[in-house]
């Protein structure tokens, strides 16, 4: 028997690298007890409870800084760009769960399992995040998807609720399947999965010839396409999000996307590098297509949700821009697109809520008719969020893109960027048509009566709008909070 | 004699597969699943790998197999004396497998490996036991709250549906 | 019997995984075709951590993969039970309430 070696500063810092994470997880387990013992009408005190640990881990983040700390003999590693997405995850988390405060009664949600799901979901996301070994990349993955493969089929009476969570599932388990087997390949081909050492031997080339490895590289980012929905792994993305409760749909589109680029960004600024010359043309295709076939796809639909479900695609393709540039620039837009983008694409769909009478046939756009006149902040709260998604100034949607796409010209990639511009121009559309229903449609029969929010629902509505329009006009702070983050991962 | 055991384990885990791939009924596909699980067992141990042959007995054919032969025939109705199990666009993808099998295959065969000189047998399971608790200690714990959220989200699909009348009748009326 | 024949058996069982994805439309025979590439990606992890005489991390992570796909097929047990009860049938095609 050889006795286990204890250093209780190892322990230590093991422990400061997942602080975050050990509070969600432990908010998790206090939300699903207290649920047994809360009597029917004290079940709201879940969902502050819930927000409490979200906002303790957040702080706990900010304590922890952006120092860093390797925990786990380099499994795991707490440093700016770790940080940078544990905001963006938590604060969509904290949004959506603000929103859920006396919203969760009517959406059927006020459950201590939906709420520990949406916890386990977040640790997942972080995990992930900061995953600095493949192997917790991969279990990250698996934690944040799970939860949310039941959250999708959440309302089960509902039959888009249980086909959505059937397509999420079977297309989440092939990309993680496919995932996997890449990792095995780069195993195969280097004998380690961690990042660092992975680095280390492919730098310069070194590993460009193996083609093992190039396959398990190609595999990996097939496993990553499936989950950001990249073109032509993004067929679930529309089913999914129809018929998530509204709630979890806005939680996907921002913080899944989030925590599944991060790992992406992660490996991408890494490892790419050093087999360039075969993956680069690939991304490229990638970011065109997904692009193109996301805001095609918008331009014919009717469901308000399905609209917003193909924009997400469109969007993974404008982030996958950044990364095509591959420089710090890119990848600093791309980490300040994905923040705004949460903040924007949750305020969208959290006003989109108010106003649907209910799931389905609630999100058909002509519901949306007068409502722009009738209920003048709905409107102008609506159309700020869409203006940003479409990217025009003075939005944060308009710097983030024009981030991206300057990176992609300064690295010499023109044509991407004009094919950005153009796709952001075709998007205008598909978005203004959303606006134009509300303000320049006449009602057949009665404008529906959007629900009256209740106060923390209105609060992460005016904290969405607040957030899109400061990093509009004063864009500096963060911009130079993602670059630090990127470095920090260069380092 | 254990090149002889490797040959038969391989063709009884990919003859299976085939199965698996190619039968029209989902029941005779999950019974070449047992094969396939079974054979890929056999291998680990011939890859000095006895726990995980154990544990791939135990989870894979004693948990998920019998799983999957409940989401068979619970889904199916059994009086249904076909369960049909409709195939497309076959050719195509049979190419694409059989070229894609063709490229591995070739690059398993030539890339050069860097082979320890003395492969040896030893048993695993204290090893994997002391690294679980040392090294991959985070997966570890990561892998117990992946696990607790898979068990809340099963029970919670699967629980009868009185459940719903908890629900605002507004949302309920969704489909 | 050598690396590379293990390495043969794993590709074979990749693509019998990669066919059944692509041509079923029975949700458990896709979720049985994950299973498979599963499989494989196992037979890799355990074949290189035996002949490359690296520490055991493949063996490691060949166990997280088998409890992730006994979780993987639990939730999708509740799924495909939630959908027969709601549309009496497990085909993808059937769920196709949701238009493109």
């Amino acid at each position: 028997m050889i006795a286990i070696p204890f250093d209780s500063s190892q322990v230590m810092q093991g422990i400061a690298s997942i602080a975050p994470e050990a509070i969600l997880v432990c908010t998790a387990i206090t939300v699903l007890m207290a649920d047994l013992f809360l009597a029917e009408d004290g079940k709201w005190l879940l969902c502050w409870l819930s927000l409490a640990g979200v906002l303790a881990a957040l702080g706990e983040v900010y304590l922890l800084g952006s120092s860093r700390i390797v925990g786990f003999s380099g499994m795991i590693t707490s440093d700016g760009f770790g940080m940078f997405f544990s905001t963006v995850v938590l604060s969509a988390c904290a949004l959506v769960l603000l929103m859920a405060t006396g919203w969760s009664e009517r959406a059927g949600t006020q459950k201590g399992e939906f709420y520990s799901l949406i916890l386990m979901s977040t640790t997942g996301m972080l995990i992930m995040a900061k995953g600095t070994d493949l192997m917790t990349i991969f279990l990250g993955l698996e934690t944040l998807s799970i939860p949310i493969y039941v959250l999708v089929g959440f309302q089960r009476s509902r039959m888009t609720a249980i086909e959505g969570a059937l397509k999420y599932f079977l297309l989440g388990a092939f990309g993680a399947a496919f995932m996997l087997y890449g990792m095995a390949l780069i195993y195969a081909a280097t004998g380690t999965t961690k990042i660092p050492v992975l680095v280390y031997m492919s730098v310069g080339g070194g590993m460009a010839g193996s083609s093992l490895f190039l396959a398990g590289m190609g595999l990996l980012l097939v496993g990553f396409a499936f989950k950001v929905s990249l073109f032509p792994f993004h067929m679930w993305t529309p089913d999914a999000y129809e018929g998530a409760p509204t709630l979890v749909t806005a939680f996907m589109s921002a913080a899944v996307k989030a925590a599944a680029f991060a790992a992406l960004v992660r490996v991408a600024m890494l490892l790419f590098p050093g087999v360039s010359p075969a993956i680069g043309p690939v991304l490229w295709v990638l970011a065109v297509l997904t692009m193109t076939v996301g805001n095609i796809s918008a331009l014919g639909q009717n469901n308000v949700k399905r609209i917003l479900a193909y924009s997400s695609i469109a969007h993974a393709g404008y982030i996958m821009v950044g990364l095509v540039a591959g420089d710090l620039l890119g990848s600093q837009a791309a980490l300040f697109y994905l923040l705004v983008y949460a903040f924007m694409n949750i305020g969208a769909f959290g006003v989109l809520m108010l106003i649907s009478q209910k799931e389905d046939d609630g999100y058909d756009i002509h519901n949306l008719r007068g409502i722009g006149f009738k209920y003048p902040v709905l409107g102008a709260l609506l159309t700020l969020f869409l203006v940003s998604l479409a990217g025009i100034p003075p939005t944060g949607g308009f710097i983030g893109k024009f981030y991206l796409f300057s990176a992609a010209v300064k690295n010499g990639y023109i044509w991407l960027a004009i094919l950005g511009v153009l796709n952001s121009a075709a998007s205008i559309y598909y978005y203004l048509r959303i606006v134009v229903y509300m303000y320049f449609m006449t009602p057949e029969g009665e404008v529906v009566t959007p629900h009256t929010p209740p106060f923390g629902y209105a609060l992460a509505l005016c904290a969405c709008a607040a957030v899109v329009l400061v990093l509009g006009m004063i864009p500096g702070a963060v911009l130079t909070m993602a670059e630090q983050s990127v470095l920090s991962l260069l380092m | 004699m254990a090149d002889l055991v490797f040959v038969l384990l391989s063709i009884l885990t990919v003859v299976s597969a085939l199965i698996v791939a190619g039968n029209s009924s989902v029941i005779y596909s999950a019974v070449g699943l047992l094969f396939t699980f079974m054979g890929v067992a056999g291998l680990y141990v011939l890859a000095s790998a006895d726990f995980l042959a154990a544990t791939q007995m135990l989870v894979y054919v004693g948990g998920i197999l019998v799983l999957i032969l409940f989401a068979v025939f619970l889904s199916n109705r059994i009086s249904d004396a076909k369960l049909s199990n409709p195939t497309h666009m076959r050719v195509p993808s049979a190419i694409v497998c059989i070229a894609l099998f063709g490229l591995m295959s070739n690059a398993a065969v030539t890339t050069e490996w860097a082979v320890k000189t003395n492969v040896e047998y030893a048993p695993t399971t204290a090893v994997l036991g002391r690294l679980l608790m040392t090294k991959y200690l985070l997966p570890f714990e990561v892998v117990s709250v992946l696990l607790l959220a898979a068990l809340i989200g099963a029970a919670l699909l699967s629980r009868p549906e009185s459940a719903k009348a908890a629900l605002k009748p507004d949302m309920e009326e969704g489909q | 019997m050598s690396l590379d024949k293990f390495l043969v058996v794993s590709a074979a069982l990749f693509c019998c995984g990669l066919y059944t994805i692509m041509t079923r439309r029975n949700g458990v025979a896709l979720l049985m075709g994950v299973e498979l590439i599963l499989n494989a990606a196992n037979i890799n992890f355990v074949a290189f951590s035996h002949y490359l005489g690296k520490v055991m991390g493949g063996q490691i992570f060949a166990v997280f993969v088998i409890v992730i796909a006994a979780a993987e097929a639990a939730v999708a047990l509740s799924i495909f039970l939630r959908l027969f009860a709601t549309a009496g049938s497990v085909e993808v095609d059937t769920a196709d309430s949701l238009k493109n």
